[in-house]
């Protein structure tokens, strides 16, 4: 019985020569936020992709409870509660707001989906606009759809990738309140792939820190901050 | 759409036309609204998989013809009763369709609509060769005996009943697409619709809820093709033509596809624009092609939409809808929101920190 | 006779050539799928016929395609050009309004009834090919078609413009980066593509009735000769021709009826098996 709720094993993806994502390991206990940092074309978004089945591996495993999923499509282990949320907002932009997530919740088997919806619009102060059309919400607003489409039915794995890009400062805090208040009350463990150092370093449990498709340092906030590999690659001496 | 409005829209629209049927004496206007009227419900059928589905077909003129030509065969062989003869041909037509709908809603973007025309003149080729069949290019008529379903056929034609009867058609189908659509089918199609991508990872099936409704449109399409069987008691492979196809789909896009009721509307001024032009009529075609180009242009919402916004400002009710653009900062928040958050969101950046 | 049908229907394809070339160079700038491309084609030969009937065939041989590039130049510069961002198929409509409205003035204007126009004098003979006697002109026919297959091929392949537009057609975000004016490239081969569906026309007037249905005659044969050869594709597009040409002409003798529907199987199973050249790699 494992007592992480996901755990990548020497996870991989190569594309031809390139390898994007070399022999990755990291574990999300129950409850638990983890930030994953590092520059543009280090490979996060690809780990987050290859995680919830989007591509398939090279190389490796990833176990969901303590199950192999790896030969699973992404849908099938979405329904089995690894969710993720998509770096370009990707919603069901001319239908209404209630409607789209309503419907996702029913998708995953949730028998009273129209509560579930309301619960997860609540959470992310999308209520007011339930009956909005999609697209005609703004930019902030959309992010946070993206990410109600993958809260319903309660999954017990989150990953988000980079769910602040675009967002104003004000905003980057209320959706990091959000997420804080709402793994905590609802047991979801993240992982979560941001540029924001404040918002990363603000909340996370645990960080990991990638560098051209691997991971170069692990553990605390504090300790992670503090790593000189990590400054040197990453963060700049300044930091 | 709540489902008391739309029992009471479609009550409403009934009574008017019932009104139309008992204030309307002349012939040939009731004539002229029953012609506008099925191609109301042919418009509605290819209206739908646009609006639901969006995909542009330019071959539904083969479910329009191939109807009339399904009792026509019927009924020559004597095989079945009239009655049985419409169902067979309607149900026999959107389950055809369901099976084409399998093999080519997979196809995307204009090369579903070349892949429809394609298939559509297929049809019509075959009409208009097959003599033994179909009567070829002469066309054939449709044998209706003297009743069907226990009212005389001489009375069912008359103008004002034949009118009455295929307003009603309409309004009950589009009541009944309306209803369909409320629920969790209108919602599948509407999600494969916007992202499909996001839609099979939500868990939903993207071939068989768009070949379904693919089939729906086809089999309205066909209501009205009996309805023009019963109408002018002829068929001919004319019917089955892309160019049939291609200005039903302008007629959607004319009276605009996002309501349900737009692309009737479309037909409807289609007709009566014709017959208001008189002697004008031989240049219809292309005033309907600059009516076309002016809408896309000026009101992609067709003209529904338009009447739509106007009643809306007339109304003027409610806060405005958020801006459309999607980067936009917070300052597209609404104001409900930002009344309540405020206080929590200070506490907020401190807590982050 | 197997070489008279033979022959026609070369002589078909050579105009299909000409017309369809036309609606690939279209598609492949502008994605767009032109259904007034037929409509042109009957314009070019209504107005060939005029001026041919007012100066002579070879003035309006030059004149016409001039006049209908001008044409294609104002429907890409305030037609195409505006609508680009918008969904395909709000463009591809609109062009199915201008063929409406393009068939309506040829009516007004010529009326319906049936026309036609003299074959030019200089080409006014028979030659015996292979045994056969054929109208000189009809070799002419497929001349131009042949001129025309080459002199885009070559011009496609190495011309500065023709890398432009190659390079246009499969990434026109980058290639307007690198410098290249992509609207001026684009208006410049629309114009050329209505050219040559009105060079097309006048080229047919002599040999073909000119009646208000040849728009809609060929409309549908072009759409199948782009989408079998391969939409954008012109080498493709200049085998499809001929062999619908051949098909037709050969068909319409030996297997009428499975000759008119063949062409359209063809065209569904190759959308069903490889939609991609009309899903198209532009987003």
């Amino acid at each position: 019985m494992s007592e992480f709720v996901l755990q990548a094993d020497d996870v991989a993806i190569h594309y031809g020569g390139v390898k994007a994502v070399d022999g990755v390991s990291l574990t999300l206990t129950r409850g638990q936020i983890r930030g994953l940092i590092g520059p543009n074309g280090a490979g996060k978004s690809t780990v987050i992709d290859a995680i919830t089945g989007r591509v398939r591996l090279t190389r490796g495993s990833v176990r969901l409870g303590g199950q192999d999923v790896s030969a699973l499509g992404a849908t099938q282990r979405r329904m089995r509660g690894l969710s993720r949320s998509f770096q370009r907002t990707s919603i069901f932009g001319q239908m209404p707001v209630r409607r789209q997530v309503e419907l996702a919740s029913h998708k995953m088997g949730v028998a009273d989906s129209g509560a579930d919806a309301d619960a997860v619009l609540k959470e992310l102060d999308l209520l007011p606009l339930a009956d909005a059309i999609a697209e005609d919400l703004g930019y902030g607003e959309q992010r946070r759809l993206d990410l109600a489409l993958a809260l319903v039915g309660r999954p017990s794995v989150l990953l988000l990738d980079e769910p602040m890009a675009g967002l104003s400062v004000q905003e980057s805090h209320d959706l990091a309140r959000h997420l804080k208040a709402l793994t905590a009350r609802w047991d979801v463990s993240v992982l979560l792939v941001e540029h924001d150092m404040d918002v990363v370093f603000g909340i996370s449990d645990v960080v990991t820190v990638f560098e051209l498709g691997r991971v170069i340092a692990s553990g605390e906030p504090a300790a992670v901050r503090a790593d000189p590999r990590v400054r040197e690659a990453y963060l700049g001496s300044a930091a | 759409m709540s489902i008391s409005r739309i029992f009471s829209l479609c009550a409403a629209a009934l009574v008017a036309g019932l009104a139309l049927t008992l204030a309307v004496s002349s012939g040939t206007v009731l004539s002229l609204l029953t012609q506008a009227t099925i191609y109301a419900i042919f418009a509605s059928g290819v209206g739908l998989l646009l609006r639901q589905n969006g995909m542009a077909s330019f071959g539904h003129a083969t479910f329009f013809g191939a109807s009339g030509y399904v009792i026509g065969i019927l009924l020559q062989l004597k095989a079945v009763p009239a009655e049985a003869a419409i169902a067979l041909a309607i149900l026999g037509i959107t389950g055809f369709a369901f099976l084409l709908g399998l093999v080519i809603v997979r196809v995307p973007g204009i090369a579903f609509g070349m892949l429809t025309l394609a298939v559509g003149q297929m049809f019509f080729l075959t009409a208009n060769r097959s003599r033994g069949l179909t009567g070829g290019a002469d066309g054939m008529n449709v044998e209706w005996p003297a009743t069907l379903l226990g009212f005389s056929i001489s009375e069912i034609v008359q103008p004002a009943h034949m009118f009455g009867l295929c307003w009603a058609v309409l309004v009950l189908c589009l009541g009944a697409v309306a209803l369909l659509l409320r629920g969790r089918f209108g919602a599948i199609t509407e999600a494969v619709r916007d992202n499909e991508e996001r839609a099979r990872f939500i868990g939903i099936r993207t071939l068989l809820p768009r070949a379904a409704l693919f089939a729906l449109s086809a089999g309205i399409t066909s209501v009205a093709g009996t309805l023009t069987a019963l109408n002018t008691g002829f068929v001919s492979p004319e019917s089955l033509h892309w160019s049939v196809s291609g200005v039903a789909l302008m007629m959607v896009i004319v009276g605009g596809y996002k309501a349900l009721w737009g692309p009737a509307l479309g037909a409807i001024v289609y007709f009566l624009a014709k017959d208001i032009l008189g002697d004008y009529a031989s240049h219809w075609m292309a005033i309907f092609g600059v009516a076309l180009i002016t809408v896309i242009v000026f009101s992609p919402t067709g003209l529904a939409g338009a009447l739509g916004r106007l009643v809306r400002g007339k109304k003027a009710k409610g806060r405005p809808r958020a801006a459309t653009t999607a980067r936009t900062a917070s300052t597209t928040q609404a104001p409900a929101m930002q009344a309540g958050s405020s206080a929590q969101v200070s506490k907020a950046a401190q807590a982050v920190h | 006779m197997l070489a008279i049908n033979l022959f026609n229907g070369l002589v078909y394809g050579a105009l299909l050539i000409v017309m369809c070339s036309g609606l690939a160079l279209i598609y492949g700038l502008r994605r767009v799928v032109n259904f007034a491309h037929g409509s042109l084609y009957m314009l070019g030969a209504y107005l060939g016929y005029t001026l041919a009937s007012h100066s002579n065939f070879w003035v309006a041989l030059v004149a016409v395609p001039a006049i209908m590039a001008v044409v294609g130049v104002l429907l890409d510069r305030y037609g195409f050009r505006l609508l680009q961002d918008r969904d395909p198929l709000t463009v591809v409509l609109v062009t199915f309004g201008l063929l409406l409205i393009v068939e309506d003035f040829v009516q007004t204007v010529w009326g319906k009834g049936n026309l036609s126009v003299a074959v030019p004098a200089l080409l006014n003979t028979s030659v015996t090919l292979f045994g056969t006697a054929v109208p000189a002109y009809r070799i002419g026919v497929i001349a131009v078609g042949a001129a025309v297959a080459l002199g885009l091929s070559l011009w496609l392949r190495f011309s500065r413009v023709g890398l432009f537009v190659r390079a246009s057609s499969t990434d026109p975000t980058t290639t307007a980066m690198q410098g290249v004016n992509t609207d001026a490239l684009s208006a410049g081969v629309v114009g050329l593509g209505t050219a040559l569906a009105g060079l097309a026309g006048v080229v047919a007037a002599p040999f073909l009735a000119l009646s208000p249905s040849m728009s809609s005659d060929v409309q549908i044969d072009s759409f199948v000769v782009v989408v079998i050869g391969g939409l954008g594709s012109l080498s493709g597009a200049f085998i499809a021709a001929m062999a619908l040409g051949l098909i037709q002409s050969l068909g319409a003798v030996y297997l009428p009826d499975l000759s008119a529907v063949l062409p359209f199987v063809l065209m569904v199973a190759i959308l069903l098996w490889k939609p991609a050249g009309f899903a198209g790699s532009r987003t």
